[in-house]
C-alpha cells in the first residue's frame, strides 16, 4: 500500500509525515516521532496507558488512525510540561509517589489534565469518574488521588512547583 | 499487532459517502468512534481495502428537537449524549445507560451508531487470528464449527451494547441510508437475533439518525449492568426499566436485556402483569420472571450462563423496585 503525506499537529508543532492510512496514531507518535512517552499497555483499549489529548479530549491513541488526526491538535505527555518546567500534576505525581512503575502515568497525567481543565475544583467522586479511564496494574491509585488534591490546591494557591507544597520527606 | 493495509477515505459530503459505500460495497467498512472496529482489525476480524471515516460528516452529528421528539445524529459521542440537558430531561433512561459505556475517555470517542451498531461478542470469536486458528475456526469468522453450542449451526456470539436497550424501551427508531433511498425502522426489527448476521443493514447502508418518540419523553427508568470492572468492561448481562406512571399507578412499564441474546430483547408480557391485586415486591418478582425466561445466555463471555440469567432475574426485580419508587 502507498504512503500518504499526511500534516499533524503534535505539541504545537507540525509534522509532516509519510504514512500508511492503517497506521494508528500510537505507533505514529512512538515510531516516526519518537514520542515513546505514550504506552502501548493493552492493545485492546482496554488500559487507557496511550491516552493522548486530541484538541483537548482525552483519546486512545491505539484505537485512533492517525491519518484521521489531519488538522487537529494532539498533546502527548511530551507536550505537558509548562515553559519548560513540570506542569503542576505532574510534579504532584512525583512528590506524592503518584507513579510506582510509571508505565501507566503518562495516560493518566492526561486524563487528569483534561480534568483539571474542565473542572479547576474536582470533586472526590469527579476525580473517581475520570480516573475509571485509566487502568494502574501497581494498584497505585490513593497516592495518585492525593497527588491530584495536591496539584489542585497548589494550582489555586498558585504554588505550582514550590517546594514547601510537597509533602515532608522524612 | 498491526492493522492490515486499506484504503482511507474521509468524505466530507454524506452523498459523497452513501456514492462511495456503494461503489465498494462487500468491501469497506465504516468507521466511526473506532473503538470497537478498530480492536476487531487488529485482530483480523475484519480484512476490508477500504476503511470509511464519517468523522466529517455534519449532517449526522447532533442532537436535535423536533416536533415528533428528539433526533439524534449517529455521529453524536456518547459523551454528547450523557451531557445533553433535553436527553437529561426527557430520556433520562438513554442517558443513565450511555454513562455505563465503557469508560469516560472511550466515550469521548464512541458514538451512539456505533454502539446500535456494535458487533456481537463471544470468547471465541474476539480473539487474535493465531488463537483463533489454533482453537478452530468458528460459525462467525472463517470456520464452521460453534464452540458454544458443538453440533450446532446456529451464532451465539452475544450482542452487548448498552444503549440498545434502552432505546428499545424508549422506542427509538432508526433512520438508515443507502445512495438512492432511506428507509426508517423501529429498533425491534433493525436485529435479526442471529449472531453472526445480528443486523438487517445492507452493505451500501448507513445508519445515519436515531429517533426518540415524543410519546416516550419524560418515562422514569434504570439501567442495571453486570460486569466484573466497574468500568471499562462490556456488560455481561444487563437491564433497561422505562415507567410512566399516572396517580401512583403503573401506565405503562417495558423492559428490556442486553448482553445475554444475539440481540437486545424487550421483555414480552410485562404489561400484563402491572397493576393486577398483588404487593409491588410480587409483581417486581413475577416480571423478573418473565425476564430470566427470555435471556438465553451461553458460554460466550466469563461468566457462567447460570449466572448471567440469575442477575437479569436479580437487576430486573432491582430495577423495576427503583424505577417504582423514582
Amino acid at each position: 500500500m502507498t504512503k500518504q503525506l499526511v500534516a499533524l499537529r503534535v505539541n504545537r508543532r507540525l509534522h509532516e509525515l509519510a504514512i500508511e492510512s492503517s497506521w494508528l496514531l500510537l505507533d505514529t507518535l512512538r515510531e516516526q516521532l519518537q514520542l515513546t512517552g505514550s504506552k502501548r499497555g493493552c492493545d485492546d483499549s482496554s488500559c487507557g496507558a496511550c491516552t493522548v489529548l486530541v484538541d483537548g479530549i482525552p483519546m486512545l491513541a491505539c484505537t485512533l488512525l492517525a491519518a484521521s488526526c489531519e488538522g487537529r491538535e494532539i498533546t502527548t505527555i511530551e507536550g505537558v510540561t509548562e515553559h519548560g518546567a513540570l506542569a503542576a500534576i505532574q510534579k504532584a505525581y512525583g512528590d506524592w509517589g503518584g507513579a510506582q512503575c510509571g508505565f501507566c502515568t503518562p495516560g493518566f497525567i492526561m486524563t487528569v489534565k483534561h480534568l483539571l481543565a474542565t473542572t479547576p475544583k474536582p470533586s472526590e467522586e469527579k476525580i473517581r469518574e475520570a480516573l475509571s479511564s485509566n487502568l494502574c496494574r501497581c494498584t497505585g491509585y490513593s497516592q495518585m488521588y492525593e497527588a491530584i488534591k495536591a496539584a489542585v490546591e497548589a494550582e489555586q494557591k498558585g504554588l505550582a512547583g514550590d517546594e514547601k507544597n510537597a509533602p515532608s520527606r522524612t | 499487532m498491526t492493522v492490515k493495509p486499506f484504503q482511507l477515505l474521509c468524505p466530507r459530503e454524506l452523498s459523497d459517502a452513501l456514492a462511495t459505500l456503494e461503489k465498494h460495497s462487500g468491501n469497506i467498512r465504516v468507521l466511526a468512534g473506532g473503538t470497537d472496529l478498530l480492536p476487531s482489525m487488529r485482530q483480523r476480524l475484519f480484512e476490508p481495502e477500504y476503511v470509511l471515516d464519517i468523522r466529517q460528516l455534519r449532517e449526522i452529528q447532533g442532537i436535535r428537537l423536533t416536533e415528533q421528539g428528539i433526533e439524534i445524529g449517529a455521529f453524536t459521542t456518547l459523551h454528547a449524549i450523557e451531557n445533553s440537558d433535553e436527553l437529561k430531561r426527557s430520556y433520562p433512561l438513554l442517558v443513565e445507560a450511555a454513562k455505563t459505556v465503557a469508560s469516560p475517555v472511550i466515550r469521548n470517542m464512541a458514538t451512539i451508531g456505533g454502539n446500535v451498531c456494535l458487533d456481537t461478542r463471544c470468547l471465541w470469536y474476539n480473539q487474535s487470528l493465531s488463537w483463533r486458528k489454533s482453537c478452530g475456526f468458528c460459525i462467525k469468522k472463517d470456520g464452521n464449527i460453534c464452540h458454544v453450542a458443538p453440533g450446532g449451526t446456529k451464532c451465539w456470539a452475544a450482542f452487548s451494547a448498552d444503549t440498545p436497550p434502552a432505546l428499545l424501551c424508549l422506542q427509538a427508531e432508526i433512520e438508515i441510508r443507502n445512495a438512492s433511498s432511506s428507509r426508517r425502522v423501529t429498533l425491534e426489527k433493525f436485529y435479526t437475533g442471529e449472531g453472526d448476521n445480528y443486523r438487517r443493514l445492507q452493505p451500501d447502508e448507513l445508519v445515519t439518525h436515531i429517533f426518540l418518540p415524543r410519546g416516550s419523553a419524560l418515562y422514569g427508568g434504570a439501567y442495571r449492568k453486570l460486569r466484573i470492572r466497574g468500568s471499562i468492561d462490556y456488560p455481561l448481562a444487563a437491564v433497561a426499566v422505562a415507567l410512566k406512571r399516572k396517580n401512583g399507578d403503573f401506565e405503562d412499564l417495558r423492559i428490556a436485556i442486553t448482553a445475554v441474546n444475539p440481540a437486545p430483547l424487550l421483555v414480552a408480557g410485562v404489561q400484563s402483569l402491572v397493576n393486577r391485586a398483588m404487593t409491588r415486591e410480587r409483581m417486581a418478582e413475577e416480571i423478573a420472571e418473565l425476564a430470566a425466561r427470555t435471556a438465553k445466555p451461553l458460554t460466550t463471555s466469563a461468566l457462567t450462563p447460570e449466572y448471567r440469567r440469575e442477575i437479569i432475574r436479580v437487576f430486573t426485580k432491582r430495577a423495576v423496585l427503583e424505577a417504582a419508587a423514582d
